[in-house]
Formats: structure tokens, sequence, C-alpha cells
């Protein structure tokens, strides 16, 4: 207990010290510098529980920072809910092609991993709250307002899982090919012959 | 003659055929099994089936694969069917047969040689099981982190996520039915993020309890029951839909049961 209250603390002061110095643009930005890291770490957690090869590790944790670090920002400039994460599924899916050349493993293995981050887990939770409530109140007065909140939380659950799906394949239906190995992407990397 | 005792004795006359199909088979419940989605089942089959000269024709269910080989004179050879096996994602065997596809084309492979490349990529290692709790508990607090929590609450999902995670393990190791399995685990993942609240460590309005269940979404499902959806199979999208709202609900019943417990 006493060492938890030390280290928040501690992290408290470290911040004011941070206030201190930098300029407000950057303190602005921090905050959704900082979901890079932690995206990228939640990423990383469902690819070692799907079991992906090693050697694509670091890649996927790159591609859930990158992800989460793009719906983030968009939605500080004011996106709405839904956009922002198919966005951010967008950058996703079109970087996971060249990462799948680079390491030589299909596409789904790196963004699958990297949109779970995105799923939006506290929308869905409110959503069942809510039907929980519907289930127990038969009172009119509230009863309303509470099937409003439900309906709009479920709707951005469904849409925002539709966006990231859709978003991840943005680069399979646009330019209509069977396989990403027909894909050029040699401005990036050197390809192997294949 | 009647059409099925036909195809049973051209079967006999092409034993070759035989061989192709089931370890084309084999390919086809692997991939479904290890979480590929529909279409790339169906490319993979039909992309090993020419290099043998054979064209392929399939019917890809959630539990089941049914593949019907023909030869260049356009005769059906041979047909059969395939029961999938226990459904648990597996990128690795996904990752070693999309490279083995374009190897058995390029250098002409044998199907003993497949065989022998699959039985390599089955056997391949999991990650260390210590590794898989501690980086999934990990990925629970950066949920936590994500959602608005402090220190505290991320400890407290943490452990939570932990818990949840070894709980759910042993009793896959016990052959439980996996709804099952995913309905205990989130009771025990909430149970431990609720005691955060009762000890008052941690904060209620920064969503520790719900990030603790994160790591039990059935995300790959779900992304491939919307891919499947949008490449036009509809039937597999919908199953695979529906067997995710399955998990969500059991994932919903275990939290609510903690809640139940806690009077929250």
């Amino acid at each position: 207990m006493e060492s938890l209250l030390f280290i928040s603390t501690f992290i408290q002061h470290v911040n004011y010290f941070l206030l201190g110095i930098l300029p407000t643009a950057v303190i602005d930005f921090l905050p959704v510098a900082e979901k890079f890291i932690w995206c990228g770490f939640a990423a990383v957690g469902f690819a070692v529980l799907f079991n992906v090869p090693a050697r694509t590790l670091v890649f996927i944790g790159i591609l859930g920072g990158l992800g989460g670090f793009t719906k983030f920002f968009l939605i500080r400039f004011g996106v709405s809910d839904v956009f922002a994460p198919f966005c951010g599924s967008a950058v996703i899916g079109l970087l996971s092609i060249p990462f799948a050349h680079y390491k030589h493993a299909p596409p789904p293995v790196f963004y699958i991993p990297a949109l779970i981050p995105m799923i939006p887990g506290v929308f869905a939770y409110r959503m069942m709250l809510g039907m929980i409530k519907l289930v127990g109140n038969t009172q009119p007065a509230d009863y309303e307002q509470v099937l409003q909140s439900t309906i709009n939380n479920g709707l951005k659950v469904l849409f925002i899982i539709l966006g990231l799906s859709v978003g991840a394949v943005i680069p399979m239906l646009v330019t209509r090919r069977d396989s990403v190995k027909d894909l050029k992407t040699s401005i990036f990397f050197d390809r192997r012959d294949d | 003659m009647p059409s099925n005792l036909f195809v049973l004795e051209v079967n006999k006359t092409h034993p070759e055929a035989k061989e192709l199909c089931t370890l084309l088979l084999r390919i086809g419940t692997l991939l479904m099994t290890s979480g590929s989605n529909t279409e790339r089942i169906r490319k993979t089959i039909q992309r090993i089936s020419t290099s043998f000269d054979y064209k392929a024709e399939l019917v890809i269910n959630h539990r089941s694969v049914l593949l019907s080989l023909e030869n260049e004179n356009g005769d059906q050879v041979y047909t059969s069917l395939k029961r999938t096996g226990q459904h648990g994602v597996n990128f690795r065997i996904l990752s070693g047969i999309s490279r083995m596809s374009w190897t058995v084309i390029e250098e002409h492979w044998t199907v003993d040689q497949i065989n022998e490349e699959l039985d390599r990529l089955q056997a391949l290692p999991h990650f260390p099981r210590i590794a898989v709790l501690l980086f999934v508990s990990l990925a629970g607090a950066s949920f936590c982190r994500v959602a608005g929590g402090l220190i505290p609450d991320m400890i407290f999902a943490f452990i939570a996520t932990f818990a949840g995670l070894f709980v759910r393990q042993e009793l896959v190791k016990r052959l439980f039915n996996t709804y099952l399995c995913v309905f205990f685990a989130a009771f025990a993942a909430t149970l431990v993020a609720g005691m955060g609240y009762k000890l008052g460590i941690a904060d209620p309005g920064n969503h520790g309890f719900v990030t603790s269940v994160l790591f039990l979404i059935p995300g790959v499902p779900l992304i491939n029951s919307f891919s499947d959806l949008i490449d036009g199979n509809i039937q597999t999208g919908i199953i695979r839909g529906i067997n995710s709202l399955i998990y969500s609900f059991a994932i919903a019943l275990g939290l609510l049961a903690s809640m139940f417990i806690y009077q929250m």
C-alpha cells in the first residue's frame, strides 16, 4: 500500500516537473502519444496469446501502437467515435502488407492482434449494464433514457467493429488482388524473389 | 449404374487423387481450426491443387470441409469430407501453411513432402506458459490504462487478468465446455478486480472491472466473421458471428455473477 502510494506521488512529481519545462503544445500531445505504448503492449499480449511466429512480435507491437495512436489523435481533434477507429484500422491494414512481405507471414497475422486494442470494450460493457437495467426496470420515468443510452452504445459497438474489419481489408478491396504477394512494396523493402 | 457407385468406382482407380484429397482436407481443417478466414482456406487449397494439375471444388463449414477433385479432363475423380478438430487460434500454423503453399508451386513438392512439413508445423512449440500469462496480463493492464486507469487500477487489472487466464488454461486442459471455460475465467478475473474496489485501492470510475475481462473477447472469430461477410461467404460469416456472440454472453454472465456477489 505505502509503496504504491509512494510510486504514484513520485509520478505526480515527475509530471509537475515536466509541466514546468515542456511547451504547452507538447503537454497537450503527451496523453495521446502515451496511448502508442499501451496499445502496442496490448497488441503484443494478444499476439502471444494467438501464438504468432516470434519474428513478427515487434512489428505487431508497432502496428497496434500506430493504430491506437491514429485513433486517439483523431478523437483528440473531434472525429467521431466510429470513424476514428476505422481510420486507425486502415493504417494497420495498409502497413500490414509491407510488414507481411518483410517478415514472410500473411497479413492477418499482423492485423488481427493489432486491431484488438481498438475493440470497444467499455461501450460493450455500458450496453450490457443498460440491458440489465432494462430487464429489471419497469418505471416509465427513466425507462426511455436508459433505452436510449443502451441502443446508442450497442450501435456504436456494432459499427466500430464493422469499421475495424473493413478498414483492415481496405488494401485488398481497393487493389482487387487475390493475394498480397502480387502487391509491389519494393519502395519500402527489398523483396526476395517471390 | 447409380451415380454414387460410379464415384466409388472411380475413387479406386485414382490412388494419387485420394492421397492428395486427404492432404488438402488436412490443410483445410488445420487452417479452419487455427483461425483463418474462409477465402484464405479456399485460395490456399486451390493453389496447392493446381500444382498437382487437379481442380478443387470446396464446401467450407465451421466444423467440416467437403472437397471434390477434378482431373484435367474434367472428370470428378475423388470426393471426401473431413470434420475439423477443436478450434484454437494458432497463427504459427497459419503463417507456416501460407509460406509453404508458395514453395509447393515453385519447387513442385510431393504429397509426402507436404505431409512432413505439416507434421513439423504442428509440432512447433507454443510460447512458454508463464510468458503467455505475463504478456496477456500486461495487455490487460494496458487496456486499463487506455480506458483511463491509474497505477493501482492497472495493478489490479494485471493480477485479475493473470488469475482469469490461469483459470481458463486449467479448465481448457480438463476439456470443459469452451463457453463454460470463458464464463469461469471472466468470473475469476472480475472477482479479483472487484477486490480492488472492496479494499478501497482501485477507483470504480476507471474501468478496471471491465478491462480485466477484455483478454477473453473473441477477437479472431469477430474479425473473421465480418471479413467473411465482406467476401460473400455469408454462411460461415453468420456462424462465426453467432459463435462470438455466445462467447460475449459467457463473459457478460461471469461479470454479472461477481457484480452480484459484490453488490455493485
